[in-house]
């Protein structure tokens, strides 16, 4: 038999009953469809955190680490293996300067922090409070919902993320820009240092520490914080040098009091950005030479990939119940179609049909099935990724989160899912065809 | 008729078929026939008497326990699947008593059917279908389903697709047994003019006077035994 043939009788076939292959193939579709609409989800989430990467250029920079005192908290346990030894040289302005000089770094930011109370009218939150260059705020590592970025020339603006402005009572995130925001800083109280309340400090009765009040203008409103392998850590950002001015105790963490005092004036860790990311070994090499240890997030995407890979199998296997069920359906109404023409193959077998003929006559019926079903289920999972993506944005736009492709369409997961649909309906029928191709013809014709 | 001589178009040694069971069915039992090429054959017995499993052998349906079958020197017995696939498409063409018409294809598709199997192109396939519906009457009834047609109709449809390919075989089991008397005699006079312009024709049936009229000669089996070989004429 000739390939158009088989196709044209498959076809045939298949329209005769009309209602057994729509329901047949509209398992395969549910199950393509879940199969599609699930490996989309998890290329686009991948495609949105590595194009943000790449938008954000954080794959151009390194931090580098002080001294470290062995781990502490969160971040000290995710960057374990990145961590400088204790014995790593402090790292004061100089040995920044001394960094910027290598070939291939741009600049480097060290990071300063420090606690804050942080008002507006009634409204207070406690946070950190973080030192950012105006230079990085700039480079896209901060995306803005409303406003700007801070300049040199404007020591009093201040960037607040768009979650604390919820918090201190905003709602129109707009509306914040220019508005004024008072930080409330821990200092030193010289007056309680004289030695009847330093007795009375140790009592625990009081501690030598008073607040003050410094008032920023909101510049700009961000919509996320926390990324950028934690170079932006805070949900107030201020510009460089203003922590100088503010009588400020930089403990962010208890630990902190214990450190010694050979690290005053020396920074925790400071971000280094290359002028291009192949400058990144060389530059690593040099800082591991000088006894830091480092981390890069261009070092990671291997990992990176690899997690992706392993979301992708795990959303590909709940599509893949879907598809399982769906092929039991094939073989179901493949083993009935058997059944049901077992005369019709004697009759075929007689007149000359070959068991390879009758096998793919079978093989091409599931394989339609297949392929209908991969064609409907690849367009029902893209409209139904569109209209899940929609809702969500939806949703999401209340929140004020902008809008995000959550779903991305590569070629090949067209394709793919297609053949796989007609290879998984071709597995289904194997069964039935070699059933059918072994039709004994003379009981076959005997047959009512 | 009886002859084994090297012009026999088919000849049958020793043709034995047992069907496996717990008491095994001896269907045949060494049936030894030489049929020359031309002849119309007639083939009786009472009901079991193996009639039916001889046609089957000798069309290519069924295999044999032992003994052969050679048709135009070719020993059928020893044909692979697929080459006994071919035999039955292109060396002999086949009419049952239900006349095994697909039901939801229309004559012409099922006329054509062998030619389907065959790889020829649907235009080809097109034109010998009306070609050999005509010879048999019915080209105003290509495109009617068999349920459409009357018995003999269904059965000249079936005759059309025996002989799509040309066979020099034609091996008929009871093709009258579903029909009235004046179809039967239609449906015969058919077939004894396709012999009378060469085609080997071997045909069950019960009707001795059928039989008679028609065949140029009778082999009658009982218990799956030659008990009577009868030349006619």
């Amino acid at each position: 038999m000739r390939i158009a043939d088989h196709v044209h009788q498959s076809l045939n076939n298949l329209w005769k009953k009309k209602l057994r292959t729509f329901l047949t193939a509209a398992g395969v579709v549910i199950g393509i469809a879940a199969l599609f609409s699930m490996l989309a989800f998890g290329k686009g989430m991948q495609k949105n955190v590595l194009d943000r990467f790449v938008r954000l250029e954080l794959f151009r920079y390194i931090t580098v680490f002080g001294p470290s005192e062995g781990p502490r908290g969160p971040r000290a346990r995710r960057f374990r293996d990145h961590q400088s030894p204790p014995t790593a040289p402090p790292l004061t302005d100089e040995r920044l300067a001394e960094i910027a000089n290598i070939p291939g770094v741009e600049a480097v930011f060290p990071e300063v922090r420090f606690p804050a109370v942080v008002r507006h009218e009634e409204a207070e939150r406690f946070c950190l409070v973080q030192e950012l260059s105006p230079e990085i705020v700039a480079s896209g590592l901060v995306a803005f919902r409303t406003g700007g970025p801070y300049t040199h020339d404007d020591p009093n603006a201040v960037i607040v993320s768009d979650s604390l402005l919820r918090d201190l009572g905003f709602t129109d995130p707009e509306a914040a820009v220019g508005k004024p925001l008072t930080v409330a800083t821990i200092r030193v109280d010289a007056g309680l240092l004289n030695p009847l309340n330093i007795a009375t400090a140790l009592t625990g009765a009081a501690l030598p520490f008073g607040q003050e009040e410094h008032t920023f203008t909101i510049a700009g409103v961000a919509e996320r914080m926390g990324i950028g392998m934690g170079m932006v850590r805070s949900d107030v950002l201020i510009p460089a040098g203003t922590a100088a001015r503010m009588k400020t105790v930089s403990v962010t963490h208890l630990s902190d009091l214990f450190k010694s005092t050979d690290l005053s004036g020396a920074y925790s860790a400071a971000a280094i950005r290359l002028t291009s990311t192949t400058h990144l070994d060389s530059v690593k090499a040099v800082l591991r030479e000088w006894g830091y240890g480092t981390f890069a997030l261009a070092d990671e995407v291997d990992q990176i990939e690899t997690a992706f890979l392993l979301m992708d199998m795990f959303l590909a296997a709940i599509g893949m119940i879907a598809l399982l069920v769906a092929s039991l359906g094939i073989v179901n109404t493949m083993v009935m179609a058997t059944l049901e023409r077992y005369r019709e193959i004697g009759i075929m077998k007689a007149v000359g049909a070959r068991n390879s003929d009758v096998r793919r006559i079978f093989f091409f019926e599931s394989g339609a099935i297949g392929l209908l079903g991969g064609l409907f289920g690849v367009l029902f999972g893209w409209l139904a990724s569109l209209l899940i993506n929609d809702i969500v944005n939806y949703y999401l736009a209340a929140k004020g989160v902008s809008r995000t492709n959550y779903f991305t369409f590569p070629l090949w997961l067209w394709l793919a899912s297609i053949i796989f649909a007609i290879a998984v309906s071709l597995a289904a029928g194997v069964y039935p065809a070699i059933r059918a191709a072994k039709t004994d013809p003379i009981k076959a014709l005997r047959h009512d | 008729m009886k002859s084994t001589g090297p012009c026999a178009l088919i000849e049958i040694q020793e043709l034995t078929r047992v069907y496996p069971a717990a008491i095994p069915v001896r269907a045949l039992d060494g049936v030894t026939v030489a049929i020359p090429e031309g002849c119309f054959l007639g083939i009786s017995g009472s009901s079991g008497s193996g009639k039916s499993t001889l046609l089957n052998i000798v069309g290519g349906l069924d295999r044999p326990t032992s003994g052969q079958v050679t048709v135009e020197s070719r020993r059928i017995s020893d044909l692979g699947s697929d080459d006994l696939a071919c035999y039955r498409r292109e060396q002999v063409g086949m009419v049952f008593q239900s006349f095994n018409l697909i039901p939801a294809y229309t004559a012409m598709e099922n006329v054509a059917l062998p030619l389907l199997f065959a790889g020829i192109a649907r235009s080809e396939r097109i034109r010998r279908a009306e070609e050999a519906l005509n010879a048999v009457g019915l080209a105003s009834r290509r495109d009617h389903r068999p349920a459409e047609l009357s018995g003999g109709e269904q059965q000249r449809v079936a005759i059309a697709r025996a002989l799509i390919n040309k066979p020099k075989v034609l091996l008929a089991d009871e093709p009258t047994g579903n029909l009235d008397t004046t179809t039967s005699a239609q449906i015969l006079r058919t077939l004894a003019d396709l012999n009378t312009v060469g085609l080997t024709v071997l045909m069950i049936s019960h009707e001795e006077r059928l039989l008679r009229e028609f065949a140029h000669a009778i082999v009658r089996l009982r218990d799956g035994r030659v008990i009577e070989y009868e030349s006619i004429r």
